[in-house]
């Protein structure tokens, strides 16, 4: 790759344009709160942001300083000393990226100049890990605390039936909702232990109340996708996860997803599509390369629009009952755990918790959102540093030439563009408009 | 090449040898094979459920192309070998399978092998990351539906008095083995790696009585030898899984000897007891879960996660460390910066190999394995 070969994204939605303003305020009011001294928490997608939230705690997460990273291209550089330090350019390149920030913080005793938020990640009185998803998850906590912060370290580890068992038998329910709930205790003994406060359930009820009137909206936007033209597509989509995960249970969010739906369903009523002649619409598998986002506007100058992407996606919203608050997160990742198992975990058996979003369409799913979003192709990310995600593309697509749905697995990375390879991923990709377009025409 | 010509010589193979073996074995006893991969799910419950239990191996260096049609080309190429050996049907000796959820590619293994190729019985044994006192709990009970699902079928009650004695059968080898193992603290071990490797493969296959045999042989030989040995460097080896002993066998025609080892197919298995407990299930978490040493257990951070190793290679006057991870393997390759500085600081000097599961270019192994054996020597 070269550097002019990577371009940003372009966005379409008047809504997600307003982050630029949105996100610096909140970083700012960040920013004064560390200054403070206020302790700060490193966290993994999978520990619920509403608990961070009612514990009023400081919060950064680590992969997502890793897509910031790697948009801004300064990804390498990080990923390049921790690879000096002897870890394997195999490993996810979030976590390498976090551990080369990280001996660079030590070294300089200060955030590296290339830090794409201003004061970096801060130091971390405390590491929120989580198993969910992945090995690294919690190997990369486990090295964190061992080689630069000696901080104290919990790891959640959630664990979900493989797809061969019955959830639905009362025992196995028990033996998961058992795990699931001590796993939840445990991660809230060690907060109030490290916050010095205990856990405030009026607060952590409402926070959930408003987490989830965000995500409803979230739901129902990307279910406006299903319009043709899409009023919607990748780039958007994939910036507007972000106040999820950082504004949480503000009422803040919960606007910013309401007029992004109001825009959408305006968009829709007036037939306005991302792209002027809307010819193919795909689902997206996998993470997106982050350093590359124009790749997504790319596709869409050929009439290409994504209508639906497997990861982030909130079809895995689900009803809970926030009389406990705390029962309804166990049962909101069970719900989810139950879900994904109903739509095949067979490639993806551990994607339970939907703390923030979750992603992996489940093989039987395939069909109905063929059907739903009126797919004529799929496009799937390999990413070489992180199998978890995109392990299971394979077998995606056997179960895609069974539908009869084109589908192209092209290989890079997340957050390394040094795995790019630019003429030849386009050229796949042109191929594949012909593929598609010949399908469309019955010629195949 | 030497070790190339014993890869490719099936004939040498420890897994060929074994699958011939446990074909006959079957043959003879009419039990069903319970065939698993990891450790986590007690061989000792299968056994008591009147089945054989059967350590998967695969084949280094052998085609994985059959693989392609399942699963990604970016994965442990261990793992991409066993489902690439199981759609050429060539586990056709087993008749059911159980998988633990030891890392995350032998787990969705599990997903796409038996979505593809159904087997008579199959059981993803879940397996906690931790050995929080929840994780614990979590272990045992999944224990009871393991027990359980091999009962409905095998038709054969798992009582806590067969169970005990399966135990005691097992203790009764791992006893064997440490007493092999003493034999190499020795400044000249009358056993070598290899051979003591190729014994442990069989460990895994065999049923217990007739692996005690193969021990007690072993025991009684490697008693008597050593003495003339010329004095070597000696070596440590850790790491990911290793189900040939290629590299053990480059590692002594290097000039060192492998005196100790931290490998899924080594000691590991071998270096305790399965504690007796009143409820045997307790022993077995404690045995399995808590004590067997695998990055794949957080055992939180810091370096005392690997006081284990340093003790081990201390005790076994260990000049150096030779690791050896395979492509992928996210566990290793993770504990590998932290472990490569704890043992610096202990003045245990470390060689990492990195392979696909191949020992090929055997050429640049070798290479880099004779100048490390030069530096201890
Ligand atoms: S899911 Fe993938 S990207 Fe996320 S931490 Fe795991 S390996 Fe890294
Ligand atoms: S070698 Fe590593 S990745 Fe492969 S099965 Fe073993 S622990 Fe898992």
């Amino acid at each position: 790759m070269t550097q002019s070969e990577m371009s940003r994204a372009k966005r379409h939605l008047e809504t997600t344009a307003r982050m630029k303003e949105m996100l610096p305020r909140f970083f700012m009011r960040m920013m004064e709160r560390r200054f403070s001294n206020e302790p700060l928490a490193w966290c993994m997608v999978g520990v619920p942001p509403e608990l961070l939230k009612a514990f009023d705690l400081l919060f950064e997460w680590p992969e997502n300083f890793g897509t910031m990273c790697a948009s801004r291209l300064v990804a390498p550089r990080f990923i390049e000393v921790a690879e000096g330090d002897g870890y394997s350019p195999e490993l996810c390149s979030y976590v390498t990226n976090t551990m080369g920030y990280c001996k660079l913080f030590k070294e300089q005793g200060e955030a590296p100049e290339e830090s794409p938020l201003p004061g970096g990640m801060g130091t971390p009185a405390m590491l929120l890990g989580s198993g969910f998803i992945c090995e690294p998850r919690w190997k990369w906590f486990q090295s964190v605390a061992t080689r630069f912060f000696d901080v104290p370290v919990y790891s959640s580890d959630p664990l979900a039936p493989p797809w061969d068992i019955d959830p639905t038998d009362p025992r196995i329910e028990e033996h998961y909702l058992t795990l699931l709930r001590e796993d939840l205790a445990g991660q809230i003994e060690f907060l109030e232990k490290q916050t010095g406060k205990k856990l405030d359930i009026a607060a952590l009820r409402q926070i959930m109340a408003l987490s989830h009137q965000a995500l409803t909206y979230w739901r129902d936007t990307l279910a406006l996708r299903k319009a043709i033209p899409s009023p919607m597509g990748s780039t958007d989509y994939f910036h507007a996860i972000i106040p999820q995960m950082y504004l949480v249970g503000d009422q803040e969010a919960v606007d910013f997803y309401r007029e992004m739906y109001e825009e959408v369903k305006d968009r829709v009523a007036r037939g306005m599509g991302v792209v002027e002649e809307e010819k193919y619409r795909l689902i997206w598998f996998g993470l997106p390369p982050w350093f590359n986002m124009g790749i997504f506007n790319y596709l869409e100058s050929l009439g290409a629009v994504f209508a639906y992407e497997s990861t982030y996606n909130v079809g895995d919203y689900f009803e809970v009952d926030l009389s406990d608050p705390l029962e309804a997160l166990v049962r909101r990742t069970w719900q989810r755990a139950l879900k994904m198992h109903k739509f095949g975990a067979e490639a993806m058996p551990e994607l339970c918790n939907p703390a923030v979003f979750g992603g992996f369409v489940g093989s039987s799913l395939l069909e109905e959102l063929t059907r739903d979003f009126s797919l004529t192709g799929a496009v799937m990310h390999l990413t070489r540093s992180c199998r978890a995600v995109s392990f299971g593309e394979v077998h995606t697509r056997n179960r895609f030439a069974k539908i009869g749905l084109p589908s192209l697995i092209f290989e890079s990375d997340m957050a390394d563009p040094r795995l790019w390879s630019d003429a030849q991923i386009k050229t796949r990709l042109h191929a594949f408009i012909e593929t598609m377009e010949k399908k469309l025409k019955g010629a195949i | 090449m030497a070790v190339e010509k014993t890869l490719n010589n099936s004939k040498h193979r420890a897994t060929d040898l074994n699958e011939t073996e446990i074909r006959r074995i079957k043959a003879e006893t009419g039990k069903p094979v319970i065939g698993y991969l990891c450790c986590f799910a007690p061989p000792e419950i299968i056994s008591a459920a009147g089945a054989i239990p059967y350590r998967l191996t695969g084949l280094p260096g052998d085609d994985n192309s059959a693989a392609d049609a399942y699963t990604e080309p970016y994965g442990c190429s261990y793992v991409r070998n066993i489902l690439a050996r199981a759609t050429r049907g060539e586990y056709d000796f087993i008749d059911g399978l159980v998988i633990s959820h030891s890392c995350d590619m032998v787990q969705r293994l599990y997903g796409i092998w038996t979505y593809y190729h159904p087997l008579a019985y199959s059981y993803l044994f879940n397996v906690p990351h931790q050995v929080s006192s929840q994780a614990q709990r979590f272990y045992k009970r999944e224990l009871g539906f393991f027990r359980e699902s091999l009962e409905n079928f095998t038709g054969c009650a798992v009582t806590p008095e067969a169970l005990t004695a399966e135990i005691s059968l097992f203790n009764q080898n791992r006893a064997l083995v440490r007493e092999l193992y003493v034999l190499r603290k020795n400044k000249q071990p009358g056993i070598s790696g290899s051979e003591i490797f190729s014994l442990l493969m069989a460990g895994g296959t065999l049923p217990a009585p007739a692996f005690q045999v193969k021990l007690n042989e072993a025991l009684s030989k490697a008693k008597t030898a050593g003495a003339e040995k010329p004095l070597k460097p000696r070596v440590l080896v850790w790491g990911s899984i290793m189900d040939d002993s290629a590299l053990f066998r480059m590692i002594e025609e290097a000039g060192a000897e492998v005196v100790a080892d931290d490998t899924c197919i080594g000691f590991r298995v071998w270096d305790k007891d399965v504690p007796h407990t009143t409820d045997p299930y307790d022993g077995l978490t404690e045995h399995y879960l808590i004590n067997f040493q695998c990055p794949r257990t957080d055992r939180g951070p810091g370096i005392k996660r690997f006081d284990y190793l340093v003790e081990r290679a201390k005790e076994y006057s260990a000049d150096g460390v030779i690791g050896y991870v395979i492509s992928f393997c996210d566990p290793h390759k993770f504990d590998y910066p932290d472990l490569r500085d704890y043992l610096k600081k202990e003045g245990l000097p470390m060689l990492l190999i990195d392979d696909n599961y191949s020992f090929e270019p055997a050429g640049a192994i070798e290479t880099r394995l004779q100048a490390f054996i030069e530096m201890l020597g």
